[in-house]
């Protein structure tokens, strides 16, 4: 796709947040107070009297735009991780949730919010790395780690913490409980912004390393032995790629629990635009992952009456898509 | 001479594989590398190319030894053509050949990656190919990618490990041709393969090999002799005279 096409992907987001802003429950605001509070914030001059002004604030201000951004940040950190780690596994069907990493970050999480003084972004990478580790050395054989052990030991390594997961939610009193059990559907609903303070900066940082390094990837990409016969050092170029990628599916998780899916299929979505190379999946992922999982999220807080947590709606729509790419690739069954 | 090994021994394990190697190849020559499976070529090809830690001995290549280079720096020097793989994802021929300019690049190949990359492609003669998804590709034309890969590295020596093996005879002959070219221009050429007659047919000096060990030559001996062939080979084989050379057929 010519950077002239592409160049929509990168405008898309402004429009959207913006119009996001307007979306959500409330009957008590207006679009015109919306719009009459953005023209006060901005240019400090309107007609608006205070006490609207307030409430307008408290709910677009305070409650929505915290939302927006999160899901906006959490939509390109699980796309580029995605990304980043279909390139580091050379396998198109693994994401952060197939390798193990979702529930390991999940655990971590959930133990930093029983015990109030482990710190909650730490525990979540500790976590989410360690079972991204494990998948990867359970799988490890002297041949090389084929698709399929990969996918298997994921799944044995994502059934322990969740497993976990349950011990801790069994042991934790029902106050907690319920927090976690919310959170571990994959909610953006008590976004904040202190949610959004804590994920910005690990989403942000590994988000631009991973996008400094992007043309690394496709030659990492090619095999092990290609990437050495070209001068670089394969082991060290993917540890550049697994704790940078480890880092922001962890920091999300973190804050919103795990949205299934979105790492596995918004990858795909965005290759089948661009095509293979990193040096447009990359920054097209930052853009149309945020862009998606936000507008997808739109649709979640208003397709019904009640809300429907994100996690939920994106694991609804990305199964049936996993298993196409399964019948689609049939990359699995061949031992690489 | 542009590679030159001494006294290398190595082993996987307990198991010796090469014994007391001793060679030259000349620069700005095709040298082909002879033995029977098994017999260590592989293993003293990817020595050479630094990609196994030489643990005894020594192998200078261009007078550096190779030890002592970085991984990097190594790529600058050397083209190895790996038995390349399929891919998971269909990067474009363009794409792929690209990757061989890792080791000039930091973060994003600039002008003059992209200029010798285009150089390559036309090089190899595969400039129609440039914007087809190389997992699409037929052996051959994979093979004339890989070795534009290694063109655009830049190399000055050339190491290839059966590079003819899944290639039928045209794209065997095309390949060739290309290589005796590239030695034309100046490059050095090291090749292990199956086929005496091929590398008899097209090369200029060869390097017998049996059992981890160099078999050396008198000076009335020549690599086309029958009595060293089925030495090297183990099976009982005729020559006719080929050139100033000759072939073998099983006997």
């Amino acid at each position: 796709m010519p950077i002239s096409k592409r160049i929509y992907f990168y405008i898309i987001p402004v429009p959207l947040l913006i119009m996001s802003l307007f979306i959500g429950p409330s009957d008590v605001i207006s679009s015109q107070d919306i719009l009459a509070w953005m023209q006060k914030k901005i240019i400090q001059a309107s007609s608006m009297d205070q006490d609207k002004f307030e409430m307008v604030e408290a709910i677009v201000f305070n409650v929505r735009l915290p939302r927006v951004l999160l899901a906006f940040l959490i939509g390109s950190a699980l796309t580029v991780s995605g990304n980043s780690f279909q390139a580091l596994f050379r396998n198109p069907l693994v994401s952060p949730d197939i390798l193990g990493l979702s529930a390991g970050a999940a655990f971590g999480a959930a133990l930093a919010l029983v015990f109030y003084h482990l710190p909650l972004q730490v525990t979540a990478f500790v976590f989410g790395l360690l079972a991204v580790g494990l998948s990867y050395f359970l799988a490890l054989t002297k041949r090389g780690v084929s698709t399929v052990s990969l996918i298997l030991a994921g799944i044995i390594v994502s059934g322990i913490f969740t497993a976990l997961l349950t011990v801790v939610q069994f042991l934790t009193d029902p106050f907690k409980l319920q927090t976690i059990v919310h959170w571990t559907m994959g909610n953006l609903h008590n976004a904040s912004w202190s949610k959004v303070r804590s994920s910005a900066l690990p989403i942000l940082l590994g988000i631009i390393w991973l996008f400094i390094i992007r043309w690394r990837m496709n030659v990492i990409a090619l095999g092990d032995e290609e990437t050495r016969a070209v001068g670089l050092n394969p082991e060290k170029e993917k540890i550049m790629i697994l704790f940078p990628a480890t880092l922001v599916a962890s920091a999300s998780v973190a804050v919103a629990g795990v949205i299934g899916m979105v790492g596995l299929a918004f990858p795909h979505m965005v290759r089948m635009m661009t095509g293979p190379d990193n040096r447009k999946t990359q920054p097209v992922s930052i853009a149309f992952g945020g862009s998606f999982l936000l507008l997808v999220d739109d649709f979640s807080r208003t397709i019904t009456s009640f809300e429907i947590p994100i996690g939920i709606f994106t694991t609804l729509i990305g199964g049936p898509f996993f298993v196409y790419l399964l019948k689609k690739s049939r990359m699995v069954f061949r031992e690489s | 001479m542009s590679i030159a090994v001494k006294d290398l021994c190595f082993s996987y394990g307990t198991t010796m594989v090469l014994q007391d190697i001793e060679l030259n190849a000349a620069e700005g020559k095709f040298t082909v590398l002879l033995g029977k499976n098994g017999s260590g070529k592989s293993t003293l090809l990817k020595l050479m190319a630094g990609l196994l830690p030489c643990k005894s001995g020594n192998i200078n290549i261009m007078g550096k030894d190779i030890g002592s280079l970085s991984i990097s720096e190594k790529a600058k020097i050397i083209g190895y053509l790996p038995q390349f793989h399929t891919p998971a994802f269909p990067f474009t021929v363009e794409e792929v050949v690209l990757t061989g300019r890792a080791s000039y690049v930091f973060a994003l190949p600039g002008r003059k990656d992209i200029d010798k990359t285009d150089e390559a492609i036309n090089k190899v003669g595969i400039s129609h190919l440039r914007q087809r998804p190389y997992t699409e590709l037929s052996g051959g034309e994979r093979q004339l990618v890989m070795i534009a890969r290694v063109l655009a590295q830049e190399p000055q020596v050339i190491l290839l490990d059966e590079p003819l093996s899944h290639l039928d005879l045209s794209n065997q002959i095309r390949f060739l041709a290309l290589i005796k070219e590239l030695v034309m221009s100046g490059l050095t050429v090291v090749a292990v393969l199956h086929d005496p007659n091929i590398a008899f047919m097209y090369a200029d000096d060869f390097i017998l090999i049996k059992d981890g060990t160099i078999r050396n030559l008198h000076d009335d001996e020549q690599p086309w002799n029958a009595s060293i062939l089925i030495d090297l080979y183990g099976v009982h084989l005729e020559t006719m005279p080929f050139r100033d050379r000759a072939l073998v057929i099983p006997a």
